[in-house]
């Protein structure tokens, strides 16, 4: 092959330090986008199961309208669109802290807590209807049915689907390089413009994503196990990996 | 494992075969297919720029048909036809070492770490970074950027000055320049930096061109060449051929005229000293 390999590139000059810095954005951007998703994810998700229509309506409504826009065109939303609306000190503030992290924070959360509202609403359908009744029974709220018998069950149920979102949400969070975060996809594209060597730089940018998926994803798997309600996740023998 | 020796079996021929791929020079893949394969903009008017017609045209381009691919049917003894693939500065150098394009015609800077990885053509253009700003906004010139906003091309040869010389500058990278234009009209940065010739483009493009300003020395030199894989003399030779050509008989100057001249898309008068430059690249029959 005509091109020619050179690998020091990797850890010579700053190439490390911006694969670091990449990497640690990348992290910081996921997790607090992750939260931001999880929270919305499981309040709309709940929303969408309960009796009363116009609240299920108005969690139908942010599913769909989220979940069916391409997230690249939610990234300009929240970085082109929405700080002009706000009032001028805001604006000011926002310009001066960050407004790329923030908005790229958003744009992912909201993103995926409109997907994570459909595994949660999946989960809380997969569950009895006796157990809402049973629960109702006791004499606890609607309110308190969510919060102490059925999220809890649903949360446990839905950990597979559950991490396979997370790792597409830490993976898209590559697509706030377009508004100038400064992730790990951003900074491969940084040591490519400094040393002109493009496929060592993905090369080493695939492999830190593809380290950091399989750690979660092996973590999740532990805590799978750790939480699986015994005699209502059938396990039909002890999970191997 | 099992699963893992079959994955390297699935793979090796598609290997195997980008090795034979590699093995032909682009003069004989010219040859065979009978197509000059160009990596090029589709926003960095007018060098190259897709037009209100929705063509895709421009110097660079023209430069290619006009001046360096006649250059080379005549060598291969065939008509040759050229077709164009966008390339950014992220993308270009792998679409050349890849095999996808075998020419990149846009707006490259010549740098000596870029000549690490490919070979390029003597130089076709000059220019240097400047910043665009608002009207009325306090920027001058690279000396009051510190503590500003300042968005540049991801990629680019001035992002990387910036961060090397104004480390207090706060620098926002954009993959492309219609965003990065995006982000300064919307005010989320306060100027945006890129090769002079490039900000008139955009400038010229914009909505309200009376708007904007071009501000501040050329704080870089950017000359501009056309890529090629590396180690191919006798291509690179053949693009060299088709430049000189074109500028010693007057042709370079006719579609220079075409497109900076005053009735072109950007108004960019060469100045005497780039002209006698070109000139002086011009090495005898």
């Amino acid at each position: 092959m005509a091109y020619q390999f050179d690998w020091s590139v990797l850890w010579t000059g700053q190439s490390g330090f911006w694969l670091l810095q990449g990497l640690f954005t990348t992290l910081r951007l996921s997790a607090l986008a992750w939260l931001l998703a999880a929270g919305l994810g499981i309040v709309s998700g709940a929303l969408r199961t309960v009796a009363f229509k116009p609240l299920a309506a108005l969690a139908a409504l942010y599913v769909e309208s989220f979940r069916n826009v391409p997230l690249l065109v939610w990234m300009f939303f929240w970085y082109f669109a929405v700080p002009p609306a706000l009032p001028g000190p805001v604006q000011d503030w926002l310009y001066g802290h960050g407004i790329e992290f923030l908005a790229g924070m958003f744009a992912l959360g909201v993103y995926h807590g409109a997907r994570f509202s459909e595994i949660i609403r999946g989960g809380i359908q997969s569950i009895p209807k006796t157990q809402f009744e049973a629960a109702l029974s006791t004499g606890l709220t609607t309110a308190q049915t969510y919060r102490l018998v059925i999220l809890p069950i649903t949360l446990r149920l839905i950990i597979p689907p559950a991490t396979n979102e997370s790792l597409n949400l830490l993976k898209n969070s590559s697509v706030a390089l377009t508004i100038s975060v400064a992730e790990l996809t951003f900074q491969t594209r940084q040591i490519e413009a400094y040393t002109a060597k493009a496929f060592e730089a993905l090369t080493a940018g695939t492999l830190i994503y593809l380290v950091l998926c399989l750690t979660i994803a092996a973590i999740m798997a532990r805590v799978e196990r750790r939480v699986a309600i015994p005699g209502m996740i059938a396990r039909v023998s002890p999970a191997e990996h | 494992m099992k699963a893992m020796i079959r994955l390297v079996g699935a793979l090796a021929p598609i290997l195997a075969f980008t090795a034979l791929a590699h093995a032909e020079t682009t003069l004989e893949k010219v040859s065979r297919t009978g197509v000059l394969t160009i990596g090029t903009r589709t926003g960095s008017p007018p060098f190259a720029f897709i037009n209100k017609q929705n063509e895709w045209v421009g110097f660079s381009i023209d430069l290619v048909e006009q001046a360096i691919g006649p250059v080379v049917a005549q060598k291969l003894g065939k008509s040759i036809k050229v077709e164009k693939k966008e390339s950014t500065p992220q993308t270009r150098i792998p679409l050349l070492t890849s095999n996808a394009v075998d020419l990149i015609a846009g707006t490259m800077t010549d740098t000596r770490s870029r000549r690490e990885s490919v070979d390029f053509s003597l130089t076709f253009f000059v220019t240097g970074a400047q910043f665009l700003v608002k009207k009325g906004s306090p920027i001058k010139g690279i000396k009051n950027i510190a503590g500003k906003r300042v968005a540049a091309q991801q990629g680019s040869t001035n992002a990387r000055i910036i961060r090397e010389t104004v480390p207090k500058a706060v620098l926002r990278e954009f993959p492309d320049q219609p965003t990065a234009f995006q982000a300064l009209a919307k005010g989320q940065v306060d100027a945006y930096t890129n090769d002079g010739i490039q900000l008139a483009g955009l400038k010229a493009k914009a909505p309200n061109p009376n708007e904007w300003l071009i501000v501040g020395d050329f704080y870089s030199y950017e000359p501009y060449g056309m890529a090629m894989r590396k180690n191919e003399s006798d291509f690179r030779h053949l693009v060299n051929v088709g430049l000189m050509q074109a500028i010693e008989s007057g042709k370079y100057f006719e579609l220079y005229e075409k497109w900076f001249g005053s009735k072109g898309e950007v108004p960019y008068p060469i100045t005497a000293e780039n002209k006698r430059f070109l000139q002086m690249q011009v090495v005898p029959k």
